[in-house]
């Protein structure tokens, strides 16, 4: 008899479904890691995601080496041997395990995929890699795609538009994120709740760019955080920190988050302004207007979320102008690769036309629902000025009574308009922020 | 000792029923040797003697996760049943197939161990499924029997077209 756990829970062969789910179906991994490691025994499910994130951050450049390592490439249908490949590379390249063991691993692995004949053919190509690594790392780095790991047009793109920083932000898109921390400041001081992770023992720093923001030293989950089921705190990089205190809304005032979901930058509108006339909170997915209910009820804060369009105003609004309104739209989310490297996979060329017609349609709907003196500030996880302050320049040279607002404090990088973080500037996400005034 | 190969479903000799071992002779327990070997190599964690084609009555286990717990079975007989539990059974003569199957919850049973001692023994869980396993091989019986028709036929169909890819 042979134990069931060598197959379906398996590890390498699980993050060989997680891997192949995302490269092949588009899936957000995410989403492909909460339906698969719950089966992974629990002590092997850190593993299977570091493995899982590992391989899809380096894919392309586990691909090429792949390429040079098989005789010839295989087939559609064992997709499944090649991500296993990948993986086995990944363990020998970042992974601190002895490389017997990782290839040993790997290779027994092919068993569990129900295709034993993969097995030489695996135990042959990483053996190779063993030999030809130091030969392998010179074509690599002879090619930025391979060495930066990103799309071949992505890192053109970035390249031309940032051309002294690029190569600094395709390797901070390689990084691992640190695990950054909102403190709600209704219930606890910042000094407050750095005492009580230093109680918890964990070591953590309070972050220069954002008043209500910790960095932890290592991430850990947030059932562990001291007080968070309490609402004492959140997790939400420094960027994203930074809209509540750009968008400055004041007590009394009516104020729209425009593309809410999950909630966390709406629930931080609530924590630094707690006596607004109202905040509304918008997102189009019902699914996801749920999050944000659940994060503003463990917060204790109340906001009327809606389900709505924000280009299509006409549907929800009640004709009542807003005086701020956030309005945090979708985009191509190449400022949060290092969170999210399945981004590198998922995300194609073509799909920014899409986007940013979106984006445009999201902002010329929602200008008529700012009232007069009013202030709109736009934010993306782009790095891409196309989504940015191209999409910005267009808007004010589309509307005679929109002027652009600076930004106190003025983070990042000053563009034709708006200002842009870039991933890893002080530790943090790639976001993009600019003001918009009506007059 | 030497590694043995492992017949494949559907191999019709994996059908025959074993014999009785009469005496458990320094051949059984070379045989014993290769068959703990083999299934430690492929690795598994039971393996009956007619799997490596040897038409005897005699059955290796090791259930551990550090696998230095070897059990050896001589003339396995199960004399009792009780309850029932459904686990994922795999196979190491049915590779890539993983299926649940209902079986006894816990058994008695009583075998010689590799000195030709008598023992008895109760037991429960993965043990008490892989040696309700490992004994329907010494009965020309694979876990696939236990499953629908229709499984039985779409996983004979994947196995006949991977040993004819193999070869």
């Amino acid at each position: 008899m042979r134990a069931a756990k060598s197959s379906r829970s398996n590890p390498r062969a699980l993050c060989v479904r997680i891997v192949d789910e995302v490269v092949a179906r588009r899936r957000y991994l995410d989403a492909a890691l909460d339906e698969h490691l719950p089966r992974a025994p629990a002590a092997a499910r850190a593993f299977i995601q570091e493995m899982a994130y590992g391989t899809l951050r380096w894919f392309h450049q586990l691909a090429a080496i792949a390429a040079l390592l098989l005789e010839r490439p295989l087939k559609q249908k064992d997709r499944d041997i090649h991500a296993l490949l990948l993986i086995g590379l990944y363990q020998l390249r970042s992974m601190r395990l002895p490389a017997h063991a990782a290839v040993t691993e790997t290779v027994a692995a092919a068993e569990a995929l129900g295709k034993p004949w993969a097995k030489n053919l695996l135990n042959a190509c990483l053996r190779e890699y063993l030999r030809r690594a130091a030969r392998l790392d010179e074509v690599i780095e002879s090619d930025p795609v391979l060495q930066y790991s990103h799309p071949a047009w992505l890192t053109e793109e970035i390249r031309g538009v940032y051309p002294e920083h690029w190569e600094q932000v395709l390797a901070a898109g390689n990084e691992r994120p640190p695990m950054v921390l909102r403190v709600n400041l209704l219930k606890n001081s910042r000094a407050e709740y750095l005492a009580r992770l230093k109680t918890a023992g964990l070591a953590a720093a309070p972050h220069p760019a954002a008043e209500s923001a910790v960095t932890l030293e290592t991430p850990v989950a947030v059932a562990e955080l001291p007080g968070f089921a309490q609402g004492c705190v959140s997790v939400q990089d420094a960027a994203a920190q930074l809209a509540a205190g750009l968008l400055d809304a004041q007590p009394g005032e009516r104020v729209l988050d425009a593309c809410a979901a999950p909630g966390g930058k709406t629930a931080h509108l609530l924590e630094r302004t707690p006596t607004l006339a109202e905040c509304l909170a918008l997102d189009a997915d019902p699914a996801r207007t749920a999050l944000i209910e659940q994060n503003l009820a463990r917060l204790g804060l109340q906001a009327r979320v809606v389900v709505g369009d924000a280009a299509a105003a006409a549907t929800w609004w009640d004709g009542r102008p807003f005086a701020r309104i956030l309005a945090d739209a979708p985009c191509s989310a190449t400022g949060v690769i290092r969170r999210h490297p399945d981004i590198k996979l998922r995300r194609r060329p073509e799909d920014l036309p899409k986007l940013i017609e979106t984006q445009r349609r999201i902002l010329d709907g929602l200008w008529p629902l700012l009232s007069r003196g009013g202030k709109l500030l736009y934010a993306t996880c782009s790095i891409l000025p196309r989504e940015n302050e191209q999409q910005i320049e267009a808007f004010l040279a589309r509307h005679a009574d929109a002027r652009e607002a600076p930004l106190a404090p003025p983070v990042g990088l000053a563009r034709a308009a708006g200002r842009q973080i870039l991933p890893g500037m002080e530790g943090m996400d790639g976001f993009y922020y600019a003001g918009l005034r009506k007059i | 000792m030497a590694l043995r190969t492992i017949l494949h479903y559907p191999d019709p000799r994996l059908r025959r029923t074993a014999q009785p071992v009469a005496a458990v002779t320094d051949a059984i327990r070379a045989l014993i040797a290769d068959m703990a070997e083999t299934m430690y190599g492929a690795p598994g964690i039971g393996l009956a003697a007619v799997q490596v084609d040897e038409p005897y009555r005699v059955v290796v286990i090791d259930i551990s996760e550090s696998r230095d717990q070897l059990q050896v079975f001589v003339n396995p007989e199960i004399t009792s049943r009780e309850g029932e539990q459904q686990m994922e059974e795999g196979c190491l003569s049915v590779p890539g197939i993983y299926e649940p199957v209902t079986r006894a919850a816990r058994i008695k049973m009583r075998a010689l161990d590799r000195e030709g001692k008598p023992f008895e023994l109760e037991t429960a869980g993965l043990l008490a499924t892989c040696i309700q396993h490992e004994v329907d091989h010494l009965d020309g019986k694979v876990f696939v029997d236990h499953l629908s028709r229709l499984k039985q036929s779409r996983i004979r169909k994947k196995l006949e077209k991977q040993s004819r890819l193999a070869m």
